[in-house]
């Protein structure tokens, strides 16, 4: 066969194993099976598999598709709520937003790919997730990234940067879906391994969901979108394994984007879908076909007969093991009613997209493949889904022995408070990236009210046309409107399809019209609002994974609280090395009960997520333990979110709950000390629940102009980023200080994440402010006032804001420029 | 005249990504009368079209250049038509790059200086005249400073030096890019234009090319709503006409 890859961490391959040689293909390893996987094929074959039937094994038995290695722990998960609607299993997790309508999100990795071929890798990685997304029915309105790569001073580090961003943009951009925040991060665990995960958010009628597990017997099985080419054949595979010195020779394995392709797919699916054409769908992501096909089988009780030679293809001389795993992008493949085919083709020819009948669903749990007219090839669903599933042996690492409790007493306090101040505030993991983020289109949708730069990213979620009707033609009103049913508020399960003739039914009659969204007192549910974030600091999952990762959660949960709203479900997707190693094997086990913990305390079930393991390259290194976390969550009036930067002049600074002063891990330990080997803080979750709701009620009461919280780079960042982020025309800065405190001035500036707001509001509401704390009984104190010019703190710190503000803006720039 | 009653056409190209944000705010914002016009259909009624934006995206996946094949498509030479008959045309970002490639719009738009796509805020100064008979700025000051986003990849306006001077002695120089006080430098120039040309008219000011993106600041809860002024000054002048 023609599918050859650089052979991986199974050795080499040519082994013999005495009695066995008549059923040992010597070539097994290099598909990334185990032997022990390739006997069990053999097994359920009663023979020796041939190229196809390996193919397909190995490609479903991949760590990447089977997730055997993590399922018995991604099981402890919490998963259900009384807002999720459908839960992992599904292409994405969905929630509930309203009576009326869903959101639909995930979160998956494609750090592999990005790392062989940054731009495409990160691209296609876009626009995987956005499948996955659409193909539930869901309209993708929003995208969140977290970015992972090498040390900022590696050669390589600006060209995986730009390429990525570049990749990102590209996809994002092109399908009309705002990249509205995410995290870009820096570190030497990421030279040989960058991490691109990206996250996206759809939202559909709750009536319009679509899965995978609903094929019936004699539906059309329909292959739609772009044709199957040559490329990402085997990538799943590949995506399972670490890389090795050979790394360049994977690039075949790498998928190539259309985005115009997948724009023109997604709005003639959702119009499709709109029209109830579909039965069932699964986008052809890892593992192409063969994915798709057995998974939609599997999902539903059924089989499939399916014609080979009718794959539209777009490389000439493909074998039928390079049609089933070819990961070329843009397709799907669909179960449809005989009688809708009609209409089905009509629909996808007016949008320029191949619609192909391959196929019948049948009754037998059976994959029958034809090719060239004859009978191919038939393997059993159950054989094929129901991989392996392994529980790994797992042993506590032999460096956290060497991780100490952080105490003040070891370090002695820097007398140079400016200068540390300086270098932490240009750090590229704290600096501004909006170099990278305006390369996004963050604004399209017209429904970002917080964009990147603030804590949180806040969406309206305001009535929109959906461009899904059939008659574009122009008799006015025949589009489909979401917007009339939600305002008029009239509509509970009816279809929001707005008749032809009834050009008048704007959303609301009355002339104010254009108030709608600024109205408080308009309709609570049009003045919904989503909030979404990502976060992960791996640093703290290595000190620690349990902690790390429940730090994970509990992050974006404050960020959430910052901007107003309340924390609904997470999606994970979880970064680590290879499962083979017991040390990973524990880290991974404990990153899982970190999350759980933390989940199921903000009542946050993880609805999907993905995992993405052997981020490790031969001879060179392991990634920490990086679990990202992204949350969504409400808020009941958009309105009344708030960001993080300060507002104006003389408004006073306070400080919402308490310091530990813990520099445990911290970026201050490793910029100043150069030693980061520390016992993160430990975080009190009850008391945090009770901190984010005096915080949400702050804010809900309209007392509150910003709020932050206290990640990396401590209080001090906290301040100065809500000073130096500020829109305001006027050079705002900040003047704090904090006496009343057992903590050294360098444990009060630079401990992190700490159980701690700072806030702002106006001098006029200082009581109002005191007495909702007080009954909250959080602790509150008054530590400042906005400024002008000046960033100063207890009189150690002492900078000028404009000169900060230019180096936070301009390090990303200035070190990532490349062209 | 109500507001109800004012017929606006909104073209849909495969790639069009913008079409539903302007749709929203003429239908929702400002209570208009909208309509999508499909890019393989054939028209005949144009008239009964007060206005017809030609909203941004990727059309065609910005393939050969960005616009060219929309330029050439079918529904493009009703809006010649269209053009030729007087008939009000707004271009937005992609719009404005298919209206220079359908020769509508004198000039080309070259890849941003920074090579890069860019999406921010920008402010762009009402460089043309003050004129009632000017359906896109009726109703804004001369020199007057609008805060509207940009995003885009290929956005710096090129024309030859003969080209432009004519231009700005037409009055045909409808917006430059500038800073918030209405000082235009390179430092307020976000893509390279030249001479800082952000939105141009055609010849007879029925036609406006405009690379930022009025649709997404026409509510304050957006953070800017100055693009309102642009749709209410084509509303005023509608109604007025």
């Amino acid at each position: 066969m023609k599918i050859t890859m650089a052979n991986n961490k199974y050795d080499s391959g040519n082994i013999n194993i005495s009695g066995d040689d008549n059923i040992v293909d010597e070539n097994y390893a290099q598909f990334g099976l185990s032997l022990e996987e390739y006997k069990k094929i053999a097994d359920i074959l009663q023979r020796k598999p041939d190229d196809f039937e390996i193919g397909i094994f190995s490609a479903m038995w991949s760590e990447h598709c089977s997730y055997k290695s993590s399922k018995v722990h991604l099981k402890k998960l919490p998963s259900k709520g009384d807002s999720v609607i459908i839960g992992p299993g599904e292409n994405a997790g969905v929630i509930k937003f309203d009576d009326d309508y869903v959101l639909v999100f995930k979160m998956e990795s494609h750090n592999h790919p990005s790392f062989i071929e940054p731009f495409e890798g990160a691209a296609t990685g876009v626009g995987g997730i956005m499948r996955d997304i659409f193909t539930m029915g869901a309209r993708p309105i929003a995208n969140l990234n977290s970015l992972r790569f090498g040390n900022f001073n590696h050669p390589k580090t600006p060209y995986y940067l730009s390429e990525v961003v570049k990749g990102i943009g590209f996809y994002g951009n092109c399908m009309g879906v705002p990249t509205v925040g995410g995290e870009v991060v820096f570190d030497s665990c990421y030279d040989d391994n960058i991490l691109v995960n990206a996250f996206t958010i759809g939202i559909a009628r709750k009536d319009g969901i679509f899965l995978s597990s609903a094929c019936e017997e004699g539906n059309l099985v329909v292959y739609v979108g772009s044709a199957t080419g040559m490329d990402g054949i085997n990538g799943a595979t590949m995506a399972s394994g670490e890389f090795d010195a050979k790394k360049d020779k994977k690039r075949s394995t790498v998928q190539v984007g259309d985005p115009f392709t997948e724009k023109l797919l997604l709005e003639a699916c959702l119009e499709a879908m709109d029209k109830k054409l579909i039965v069932s769908i699964q986008d052809m992501g890892a593992a192409g076909l063969t994915s798709s096909s057995f998974e939609m089988s599997e999902n539903s009780g059924k089989g499939m007969i399916f014609d080979l030679d009718k794959i539209p293809l777009r490389a000439s001389k493909m074998t039928p093991i390079d049609i089933m795993l070819s990961e070329s992008q843009e397709r799907m493949l669909l179960a449809c009613k005989k009688e809708n085919y009609k209409e089905l083709e009509k629909i996808f020819a007016k949008w320029d997209l191949n619609c192909v009948v391959i196929g019948e669903v049948i009754k037998e749990k059976v994959i029958k493949f034809n090719y060239k007219s004859k009978p191919y090839h038939d393997l059993s669903v159950e054989a094929v889904v129901n991989g392996p599933s392994y529980d790994r042996p797992f042993t506590v690492p032999s460096y956290i022995k060497n991780i100490k409790q952080f105490s003040p007493d070891d370090y002695r306090m820097p007398k140079n408070f400016n200068s540390i101040a300086e270098r932490i505030i240009s750090h590229p993991n704290i600096a501004s990236k909006h170099f990278i983020y305006r390369q996004y289109d963050y604004q399209i949708g017209t429904n970002t009210i917080t964009g990147p730069g603030s804590s949180c990213a806040v969406l309206r979620y305001k009535q929109f046309a959906d461009l899904t009707d059939n008659e574009k033609k122009d008799s006015a009103g025949s589009i489909k409107n979401f917007n009339n049913g939600i305002n008029n508020n009239s509509n509970a399960n009816n279809n929001i399809n707005i008749s032809n003739s009834n050009n008048n039914s704007v959303a609301n009659n009355s002339d104010s019209i254009s108030n709608i969204h600024s109205n408080s007192n308009s309709n609570s549910n049009s003045n919904k609002g989503i909030l979404l974030n990502s976060n992960c600091n791996s640093k703290y999952c290595y000190l620690n994974p349990y902690k790390g990762a429940m730090l994970a959660v509990i992050e974006c949960a404050r960020n959430i609280s910052a901007s107003g709203g309340t924390p609904a479900a997470i999606t994970d997707c979880l970064n680590f090395a290879s499962p083979e190693d017991t040390e990973i094997m524990w880290q991974f086990k404990e990153s899982i009960r970190g999350i759980a913990d933390a989940a199921i305390k903000f009542n946050t079930p993880a609805v999907s997520g993905n995992v993405s393991l052997y981020n490790e390259t031969a001879g060179a290194g392991k990634i920490y333990p990086t679990p990202v976390i992204a949350m969504v969550g409400y808020i009941d009036d958009v309105n009344k979110a708030i960001t993080s930067y300060f507002k104006d002049i003389g408004d006073d600074i306070y400080l919402l709950g308490r310091l530990s002063g813990n520099l445990g891990g911290s970026l201050f330990m490793e910029l100043v000390h150069n030693d980061f080997m520390q016992e993160p803080p430990t975080i009190d979750i009850d008391y945090e629940l009770k901190l984010h709701g005096c915080l949400r009620g702050l804010i809900s009461e309209r007392l509150l102009k910003s709020a932050s919280d206290i990640s990396e780079g401590g209080l001090f960042t906290a301040l100065a980023e809500s000073a130096i982020s500020s829109k305001s025309n006027k050079n705002l800065g900040v003047i704090a200080e904090i006496h009343k405190t057992s903590l050294r001035n360098d444990m009060l500036l630079f401990s992190e994440f700490e159980q701690a707001f700072v806030i702002s509001a106006d001098p006029s509401d200082e009581n109002k402010i005191y007495e909702l704390a007080k009954n909250a009984d959080i602790e509150i104190e008054k530590i400042g006032k906005t400024a002008i010019d000046m960033i100063k703190f207890n009189n150690t710190i002492e900078l000028k804001s404009d000169i900060i503000k230019k180096e936070y803006y301009s390090v990303i720039e200035r070190l990532f420029t490349y062209n | 005249m109500e507001n109800k009653k004012i017929n606006a056409g909104i073209t849909v190209f495969p790639g069009s990504n913008c079409d539903i944000d302007v749709y929203y705010a003429l239908k929702d914002v400002f209570n208009l009368n909208v309509t999508f016009l499909w890019h393989k259909d054939e028209f005949h009624n144009f008239k009964k079209y007060d206005f017809i934006v030609i909203p941004g995206g990727f059309s065609y996946g910005d393939y050969l250049r960005a616009g060219a094949l929309a330029a050439r498509s079918r529904v493009m030479e009703s809006i010649k038509d269209y053009a030729g008959g007087g008939g009000i045309i707004l271009g937005i970002c992609n719009g404005f790059q298919i209206l220079l490639e359908s020769g509508l719009l004198k000039g080309a738009m070259l890849t941003n200086k920074s090579l890069k796509f860019e999406c921010k805020d920008v402010y762009i100064k009402n460089t043309g005249n003050n004129n009632q008979n000017n359906p896109f700025t009726c109703l804004i000051n001369k020199d007057a400073v609008l805060r509207l986003p940009i995003a885009h990849h290929d956005g710096n306006y090129f024309a030859e030096k003969k080209e432009v001077d004519y231009l700005f002695s037409a009055n045909q120089i409808a917006f430059q890019y500038c800073d918030a006080a209405g000082i235009t430098s390179d430092e307020s120039n976000p893509n390279g234009s030249i001479k800082n040309i952000g939105g141009l008219f055609g010849e007879k000011f029925n036609i406006l090319g405009l690379m930022p993106h009025p649709e997404r600041a026409s509510e304050k809860i957006l953070g800017s709503d100055d693009g309102a002024k642009i749709f209410n000054s084509i509303i005023y002048y509608v109604k007025n006409k």
